[in-house]
Formats: C-alpha cells, structure tokens, sequence
C-alpha cells in the first residue's frame, strides 16, 4: 500500500498525525524565545597584557608585536588588531565566522603559552577574554532625583537593583552616575609636616584600630565563653579620636591633622535624564537568555520598585530593547497574515471552489506551524529571518497541493469516486512534485554551507525552508489527498449566487487563456523576433545596472540614537555639564513627544563600574542615550533627525570629536551606513597628515554626514621626573617615592567602614585644596627609612608633557582609520566618492590606503553569495535532468534564470532601492522559484509530444492548459511577498529589498518564461527533429547502400555462399 | 457457466467489487495493474508519462443465468462515466474441476 493509499484509506489516522504535528509546533511556538536577529556566535578574542610603567611604544615593540606574530599563526584568523597604549596591550582577533570559539580560544591559549616566556618579565600574563553579543545592555533605566541625590546609590542597590538581579536571565546589574559612598580622611600636610606624621602611617593606624579580632573561647565553671574584642568603629566620626602617634611625648589625635567627611566618592560619572541629574542603571542578559522576556519581567516590576522607593526618586525607561523587537516581530506576523491572505484569494478566484479552496489553505499553517518544531529542537528563536523566512514559504507551500488537488479534481470530473481519484491522482503526479520540492531544497539547502557573517543569518533560513518544503510536500502527499477524498464531491449544480458572482472571473480567465494561447502561437512561427528581443530586453536591463548602488544591510529605524562627544583633554567636567544640558534643552524643544527619553553621562567611571569602565569615559567625554518613539509614530526618519542633530553639534567649535551613532551603535546589523578606509604605515606624523587630509577632503563629499579619526591626539599629562642618584642618597628609591605621591593625591584605602551589612573604603589622603598646582606636589614630603623628610622638589621635578597616543596596528602594521558616516548615500557611492579622493592625493612612501568595514564584508558576503548562485544553478539543473532524464530540456529552461536577475535589476532601479544582501538573497531564492514555472511547461509539453502532437500544436495545447497553474503558483508567490515589499510597519526597511526583488525578478520572469520557454522549446525540438531526420535519412541511405553492396561487403555473405555451394553439390 | 472478463480503469474497482456482491458472484480473479487502450477511443491506460492512469481486470465465472444481468449493471455503468472506460467480455467455460 503506497503513502497515500494508506494516507486516503485511514483519514482518522491521517488527520490525528498532522493534528499531533500541529500541537506540537504550537507547543514549542510557547517555549520558542523571541530576537531580532539569529544568536551570531562571538567571532572575537581579546588579549590583554598589561606592563606597568612602559609607554604606547615600549608596549608596542616589547609585548604587542611579540604577541602578534604568535596569535598570527592561529587557524581561521580573519585580522588581528592591536591598541598599545601606556601599560596596556590589548590585541583583539578577529575570526572567520561559522568556527567553534571554544576550540580557538583553547588554540590562542597554547600559542600564548608559547610565547609568554619572551615577554619582559614585569609584564603581567595576558588574559584572554571573549566578546559577546550579551555584553550589550538589553534595557537602561533611567533615575532622577532631588534629596535623596546623595544616598542614591545605596537606595538604588538595596531597592532596584538587588531585586532586578533576581529576575531570572539577568546577568549584571550596574548602576551609575550615582556615586558610591566613601569615608574621607581628609589630611592636612602643614599638620602632618609639624607633627611628623605620614599618610601611610595614618592609614596603618586605623586599619590596625578598625578590626574586630575574635579570642577563642575561655571556660568559667561549666560554661564555655567565646571571646571577643570588637574594635570596628560604629560611627566615622569616631575616628577623631584614634592616637596616630606621638609627638614630643604627647598623643596626637587623628582630629589633630586631618578632618572626616562621611561623604561621596570624588571623581564619579554623572547621569542625567531628561535634564534632571539622577542616575542609570544598566541591565545586562546573561549568555543565551531571552531577552524580550527579561527586558518585560524588568518592565513588570517597576511598578513595585517605585513603591519602595523615596518619593523624589523616579525611575523611567531610557532604552529596552524588547519594544523595538516586539514591535518589528508585530510588523512582520501581521505580513504574514495579509500573506496568508492574498495567497488564500488567489487560490479561490483561480479554482472558484470554497472546498478546494479550504482544502489547500490548510497546508498554509500546518507546514509553517511545524517549522516552529524545528527551530524549537535547532535552538533557535522567532526572530526577523526566521519569520521573514514563513512570509517566504507561504507562496511556495500550497504549490504542491495545488498540483495534487487539480489532477484529483480531474479525475473525479471523469467519473472517479472521489476516493480512488485521490489515490490514483495523486499518484500520478507523486513524482513531478517531489521533484519540484527537491528543486527548492536545492536552492535552499545550499544556504545553509554559507560562511562568513551572512551565513550565520543564512544556516537557520535555509534549514527552515528545507523544513517547510518537505512538510508540505510529505503534507500535499498524504494529508491533501485523504481531504479530497473527504470533502470533494463531482460537482452536479452550482448556486446561482455563486455563478452570478464567479461567472464575470471565469469569462475573464477564459478570455486570458485565448489571448495567451493567440500570443504564444504567434510566438512560435516568429522564432527569432522573439528571442531577439528578450536577449535585448536583457542587456537593456544590464544597462540599469550602473543606476543601482549597493549596501551591506538596509539601514533601520530603531528609534535609538546614540551620541559621543569629546572635549579637548583636561575640560573640567562642569563644563561638560553645561554644553550637555544645553544640547539636551534644545533636542527637547525640537522633538517634544516624539523623544520618548534623553539622558547622557559625562565624567570618570568609577572601577567597580564594569559596564561604564569598559567604554570611553572621563571628565571631558560626553555620552548621550536618546529613545524615540516607535518609526510608525513619527514623522521624521531616524536619518534625518541624526542629520539635524549633527548640524546642531557643527555649532559648538569647542567640541574635538561629534559622533552621532544611528541605532544606538556601531557596527552589527542595520546601522547607518559607514566608508572606512583604514591608512597603513608606520610613520605617526605622515599618517596623521594623510587622515587629516582625508577626513577634510571627505567631510565636502555630499552625503557624508560625518567623520572620525580612530587616532586620539596626544594627551598633556604631568610627570614627576625622579633623580635617581638623589633618591639613593636618601634611601629612598622609585617606587617608595611614587607610593608616597599616589598615597596623597589619589588616597590610600585605610580600611573599610561597615554599616547595615555593606562596606564602604576609608580613604586617607591630602585636603582637596591642598592637591590643585604643581607647587602641592613639589612640596610633598617623602620620608627615609630613618624618619627624615625630604621633598618632591629636593629629589625630582615636576614636568608637563605630552603622552603619545594610542597605537593601533591592524594584521601586524600601523594603521589609522577614517570613518565616513554616511546619510542619503549608499555605500557603494561612499567608497568611490572616497577611492576618487585617496587617488587624486599624493601618498607619501610606504603609506597605502585600504577600504575596510563593512564593505569589505560586503564585498566578502557579495562573493559568497555569487559562489553559492553557481552552485545553486547547477543543483538545480542536476535535478531538473534528472527529472527529465535529458540535458537540453533543463537548458531551455535555465533561460528563465537571467530574466529572474533582470526583473530584479529594473525593480530595484524603479523604486530606488539600493542592492542589499537581502535583495541578493531574493535574488538567489527566484532561481528555485522560477524554474518551476519552466518545468510545468515543459513537462506538459512533453506529454503532449508523447501523445502524439506535433511540436506547434503541442506548445500551443500546453501553454492554454498550463497557464492558469503557471499563474496560481506565481501569483501566490508574489502576492505573499507584496506586504513584505510595501509594508510601513517597524524594522520594515529591513525586508522590503528582500520583497522588491522577488516581485520585480518573478513578474518579468514569469511573463517572459511563459513566451520564451515555449518558444525555445520550440527552436530546440524543430532542430531535434531535423536532426533525427537527417540522421534516419543517412542511416537509411546507408542501408539501402548495404542491401545493394551486401554480397561484396561481408564475410557471412561469403561464407554462405561456400554453404550454398555445399548445399548445391550435396543436391546435385 | 461461463467467465466474464472485465477491464476497467482503476477507478471502477469498489464499485465493480459491489456489483459481483450483489449479484452474488462470489468467485473472481484480480489483476490489479494492466495496461492497454480501447478500439475506437478508448484513452490509453499505460502509467507511463504521457498516459499515467492504469486498468486493472477481473476475471469471474458465473453461471449463464448471471450473465446478462451483470453486462447490464457494467454497462450503465460506463454509460456513466465513459471518460474512465471499461469493458466486459464473455466466454464459455468448456471444463472446471
């Protein structure tokens, strides 16, 4: 009993399989987390070393060129890139993707093993450390406040923070721009000088007097005691009171030199929102959790945190991540469902049944529903690819049914039960709709071998239309046939609502199929004007070419700007504050409700700040965080307002570096577009001229909104030159004497002050008047080990200078990279404009310029995809021979194939669109898609070949009879894709490419496969048959010369005759 | 006693099974794919590419009364869907055992 013999006889088993099928995809629907994009495993490993006291090119020649020539020979290596600034190394590799991280970072550590003996022998061992996507916060929140600004941190780390933690799938929690509090011993150096008295001493003295020391346990009569001596000190204050040593026999008091502030931290990274000082607190998911789900437990428990919180403290929402997935997953399930739609319309208005019509449409969800049961099982997660993927499918999935439920509904309009016309019909064409599946898987199978950065969104698309495909084929095989053989039925009478209605459809599709079948017999006795002018059609299309500019990713509007600014080193933070809240002033005014939250930090972090310590920070840097509402709910584009804001910024010429990050930052999927030009060489000077060259040159090209210099300028910094003969003199060497300067400038942390079960450092150190000129530090006293003090000035001078900037090096050389960011232009007008630039200037030796960033990924993604289109066609072909069991069949065709590109060109061309990955993706689907129209052609037409017809009447019988399925199917397609390409909704500029392309590419391939295929077909099998003939007109030719040259020719003749001979003798 | 032939497409076999139960024709022989096409215009039933449909035959052996009767059913039968085809042939039995 075949599948669908036992498919059709046992319906209950038949509908309770697919229904099991369908619960569970419902089910891992539930559990399947909710993304943006697919989970792009980290590709990146940096290494750390730090060296103290060596400068930017002690570490480059000592630790990091050491290092890198090591890490080169790693496997998979892509670039390695260096920055050694003072005391630190930090190198960042930058693998292929698609490569287990495991494995490289286990190779990296033995090559450091390697080499770690090499490294000078104060340099610390390098660390190793991964980047992950998790480190990027998923929500910020915002916290203003008024009285309680100085207590804030603890309120906000007993009351929002230590609870958020406990939701489950949050990783850190950081708050900042709230300063932590700190005890301060503040000491005056006149009194200490008096009274001989030292910081260190100091702080030695209330770490030994702030401790409690446990006793043991002692025993009175029967009873065992513990003892104790609790010395910890119960109030600061209390301090005062502590003897710090003695001067001329009598005690002195620490009250006596130095006064105790219970106070804040001194240098602290500030936090505003929306204009009112407070501060943020950083969430961050931990490895692998569901961020949408965090992101709305986080949003859930706000309500109850603010309850517990002061009234003048206010918490609000600066940036979540989860609203802008939320609502692009919102955009695009509604797609899917006009998808669902449309496609379900089609189908009507072609069958004009309501049965068949349900019947097909039932494969629409089944399939995509399944397909949840692999993503739940492959880890993966509802995401823009996967869903844009269902959107894909909808119009493919009912083809197969289509296919079966025609020929069935044939077999029952010949008088078949509709039982055996479902077993015997689907029959029949079983063969001819696996093979239209194994085309589409392969096309999408190969996708899932990319490599490099679109392979990782390509792997799960592919896998998933492998998925669906077979579903719905293994669905249109068993489940379509047993329903036909359910619920259709010979159709006796119609209802005269339904004819009045459907009648003027029917006249009209009849009247199509004329005209069609008029057009194509035309065609095919005018071969050559025809093929002509498809083959000019295509080079006209060839010509837009040139018209098209090219992007990485389509730029997307999620509502986020993110801005960094930077004044000149050394700007005290109050000024910093000044321009930052006139800036956020003025952006409020502007964009009053459209701003949903404004809020920037500016100062040092402090260390136990991981989030804030690990990106630029310091007095003079700026950075502002802006939300605005959803793209649907606002005029202006995310562009422009990024355009505006940099206007804005170009005003304040005391600002050094402007960099307005659309979408809140650089890099990843879906920012604004960016030319990087990366400068090699090794000389600073020349190097700083040629980016201060370019960046100038590039900031006239119109559409370059802005540009960075990765280089910083050099630092101004004070340095205590020691002389070390001096130092010796006095017993004194290097480091006691720089201990003794940290110790008073930046503090001593004496010990810790506990209260309420938190700690919080004692630091001793000079009064803050006391530490603002040189002069303060000159007149540090440093004491020799027998109590003699001598001063800074006595021992070493005070200098000012410049500290070197950062070096950066890139695949072993120096490099400086100029970033272009670029508005209202695409990234391929970007690079010329810039490539135009670098080739009129005149490089000095041994400098070159290179284009790197992301259209280097382009170009590398642009190629894979090409590699892969090959690989594809000839899969495809190998398929369709197969299938066929002929060559020349699949060639014609494959002349579909180059009508697909050039429908996708002239879309594009049309509607402005730059070609994206996305649109190349759409272009690498259409190859599936296309030949299928091509293949039901030709598969008819060999039919009615076999049955006899001539090659005109048998194009011509099967174009009429091949048009309406030929159309279904493509109207399906398309129409599914056509909310894809028009729709409005958030994240929506990330698929229209993909939409565009395929619509454009399938209309002008289906309205030309539909003639030229014919038509070809025709040139083909004409040369066929003239061919045989000629071929049987020589055999026969041939023949007939044997048969007259038989007795001369052949040794059998010969040898017969002998036996004739014989046999007359015998006779005779 | 004689024996019935009947070729038919596919199709037909429930219904052709019916008919032999009712006219309580127990014995019959059954092949279930066989190909062949029809005199006049009779579509032919290859399961090949171009003509993917199959018959199938059956053969019965009744007694002469029976005869009639069942060519009659078989008829309208056809008569009602000719599209499918099928036919019915007699023969005489000449020895059983």
């Amino acid at each position: 009993m075949s599948l669908y013999e036992g498919a059709v006889k046992k319906p209950i088993m038949t509908t309770l399989c697919f229904v099991a099928v369908m619960i569970l995809g419902l089910f891992s629907l539930t559990k399947l987390p909710v993304d943006l994009y697919p989970d792009i495993d980290t590709n990146m490993i940096m290494v750390v070393t730090t060296y103290s006291g060596a400068s930017a090119s002690d570490i480059e020649n000592n630790v990091t060129r050491p290092l890198e020539n090591t890490l080169n020979a790693v496997e998979h290596l892509k670039h390695i890139t260096s920055e050694s600034r003072e005391n630190t190394s930090v190198i960042t590799l930058e693998f292929e993707y698609g490569n287990d991280i495991e494995v490289i970072t286990n190779d990296v550590r033995d090559k450091l093993d390697m080499i770690s003996s090499m490294l000078p022998d104060e340099a610390n061992t390098p660390i190793i450390f991964k980047f992950s996507s998790d480190m990027i916060p998923i929500v910020i929140l915002s916290v203003q406040a008024e009285e309680s600004r100085s207590a804030l941190y603890k309120i906000l780390d007993d009351n929002v923070a230590n609870p958020l933690a406990r939701i489950d799938g949050v990783g850190t929690v950081s708050i900042s721009g709230a300063p932590e509090r700190e005890i301060n011993v503040y000491m005056d150096p006149n009194k200490m000088e008096a009274y001989g008295i030292t910081v260190e001493a100091v702080s030695q003295v209330i770490a030994q007097e702030n401790k409690n020391v446990p006793g043991g346990s002692f025993d009175i009569g029967n009873n065992t005691y513990p003892l104790r001596v609790e010395g910890e000190f119960a109030d600061p204050q209390q301090m005062k009171n502590i003897i710090v040593g003695t001067h001329n026999g009598a005690p002195v008091y620490l009250r006596d030199v130095a006064r105790i502030v219970d106070g804040v931290q001194e240098r602290a990274q500030k936090a505003y929102n929306e204009g009112v000082q407070g501060a943020m607190i950083v969430i961050q998911k931990q490895t692998g959790a569901n961020s949408v789900q965090i992101a709305q437990d986080v949003k859930k428990m706000l309500p109850t945190l603010q309850k517990q919180l002061p009234t003048d403290v206010k918490l609000g929402v600066i940036v979540d991540t989860s609203d802008n997935i939320l609502d692009t997953i919102n955009s695009l399930t509604e797609t899917i469902l006009y998808a669902i739609l449309f496609v379900v319309i089609v189908v009507f208005v072609f069958l004009g049944r309501w049965r068949a019509t349900l019947i097909i449409c039932i494969t629409i969800p089944m399939s995509l529903i399944a397909s949840f049961i692999y993503l739940l099982i492959a880890d993966g997660s509802l995401n823009m690819i996967s869903l844009s993927c269902l959107s894909i499918a909808i119009g493919s999935v009912v083809d197969d049914a289509i296919v079966v439920l025609e020929n069935v509904t044939t077999h029952i309009e010949r008088g078949s039960d509709p039982k055996q016309a479902a077993i015997h019909g689907t029959n029949e064409v079983a063969i001819s709709v696996v093979a239209s599946t194994l085309t589409m898987i392969a096309v999408f199978f190969p996708l899932t071998m990319v490599t490099g950065m679109s392979g990782v969104l390509f792997e799960q698309l592919g896998w998933m239309m492998c998925v669906i495909m077979t579903i719905s084929t293994i669905s249109a095989l068993t489940f379509t046939p047993m329903l036909c053989s359910q619920m259709l039925r010979l159709q006796k009478k119609q209802s005269k609502v339904f004819l009045y209605l459907y009648a003027p459809v029917r006249k009209s599709l009849d009247k199509l199929d004329d005209l069609y079948a008029r057009l194509l017999d035309w065609g095919v006795r005018h071969r050559k004007t025809v093929i002509a002018s498809c083959a000019a059609l295509f080079l006209a299309s060839l010509g837009c070419c040139s018209g098209i500019n090219s992007e990485f990713f389509p730029t997307s509007d999620n509502g986020r700007v993110a801005v960094n600014l930077e004044l000149p080193i050394g700007t005290r933070v109050e000024f910093a504050e000044k321009i930052s809240l006139e800036l956020t002033r003025k952006w409020q005014e502007r964009y009053g409700e459209d701003m949903d939250a404004i809020n920037f930090k500016v100062g040092q972090a402090s260390d136990d700040d991981t989030f804030n310590s690990l990106s630029d920070n310091g007095p003079h840097i700026i950075n502002f965080n802006i939300s605005f509402v959803p793209s649907t709910d606002r005029e202006k584009g995310l562009q422009e307002i990024c355009d505006e804001m940099r206007a804005d910024l170009a005003q304040y010429p005391e600002l050094v570096k402007t960099d307005v990050i659309m979408g809140g930052q650089h890099g990843g999927m879906g920012g604004q577009a960016m030319a990087s030009f990366e400068i090699y060489g090794y000389d600073f000077n020349q190097t700083d001229k040629v980016a201060k060259e370019l960046k100038t040159k590039l900031e006239e090209v119109k559409g370059v909104a802005q540009v960075n210099i990765s280089r910083s300028d050099y630092q101004p910094e004070y340095q205590v030159d020691f002389d070390r003969e001096k130092l010796a003199l006095h017993g004194l060497n290097l480091t006691t004497a720089a201990t003794y300067l940290r110790n008073r400038i930046n503090g001593a942390t004496a010990s810790y002050y506990r209260e309420d079960g938190d700690e919080y450092d004692i630091k001793v150190r000079y009064e803050p008047d006391q530490r603002t000129s040189v002069e303060a530090l000159e007149n540090v006293v440093l004491y020799t080990a027998n109590g003699k003090g001598v001063r800074v000035k006595d021992v070493g001078t005070v200098v000012e200078r410049f500290s070197p900037p950062t070096i950066e090096r890139k695949d072993r050389e120096r490099i400086v990279t100029v970033d272009a960011v670029l508005s209202g232009i695409a990234l391929s007008q970007g690079v010329a404009a810039g490539n135009a630039i670098i080739d009129k200037m005149e490089l000095p030796q041994g400098i070159f310029i290179k284009v790197a960033g992301s259209y280097e990924d382009q170009q590398e993604s642009n190629r894979d995809l090409g590699t892969l289109a090959v690989l594809i066609v000839i899969l495809v072909f190998i398929v369709m021979a197969a299938q066929f069991e002929s060559l020349t069949y699949p060639f014609i065709i494959m002349f579909s194939i180059p009508f697909a590109f050039s429908g996708i060109i002239l879309a594009l061309f049309l509607t402005g669109t730059p070609l994206s990955i996305m649109s190349l993706l759409g272009g690498i689907m259409l190859i599936g898609i296309v030949v299928k129209n091509g293949i039901v052609l030709i598969d008819y037409i060999l039919l009615c070949r076999e049955r006899g017809m001539g090659i005109i009447r048998a194009v011509t019988t099967s174009g009429r009879s091949r048009l309406r399925p030929v159309l279904m199917t493509t109207l399906t397609t398309i129409l599914g894709m056509v909310p894809m390409a028009v729709g409005q909704g958030v994240g929506a500029e990330m698929w229209r490419p993909l939409g565009v392309a395929v619509i454009g590419g399938l209309t002008v391939s289906t309205v030309l496969t539909l003639i030229l295929v014919p038509v070809a077909y025709c040139s083909f099998a004409g040369n066929g048959v003239a061919f045989k003939r000629k071929k049987m007109k020589k055999a026969r030719e041939l023949n007939a010369y044997y048969q007259s040259h038989k007795d001369k020719m052949t040794r059998v003749k010969a040898s017969g005759r002998i036996r004739h001979h014989h046999d007359d003798s015998q006779e005779s | 006693m004689k024996s019935v032939m009947i070729t038919f497409d596919q199709a037909f076999y429930e219904r052709i099974i019916e008919t032999l139960d009712r006219m309580n024709c127990r014995g019959f022989t059954y092949w279930q794919q066989v190909q062949g096409r029809g005199s006049k215009t009779g579509e032919p039933h290859y399961g090949s590419h171009a003509w993917p449909s199959m018959c199938s035959a059956i053969m019965t052996v009744v007694d002469d009364a029976k005869v009639d009767p069942l060519l009659e059913v078989l008829h309208a039968m056809d008569q009602e869907t000719e599209m499918l085809g099928l036919r019915a042939f007699v023969w005489n039995v000449e020895k059983t055992i």
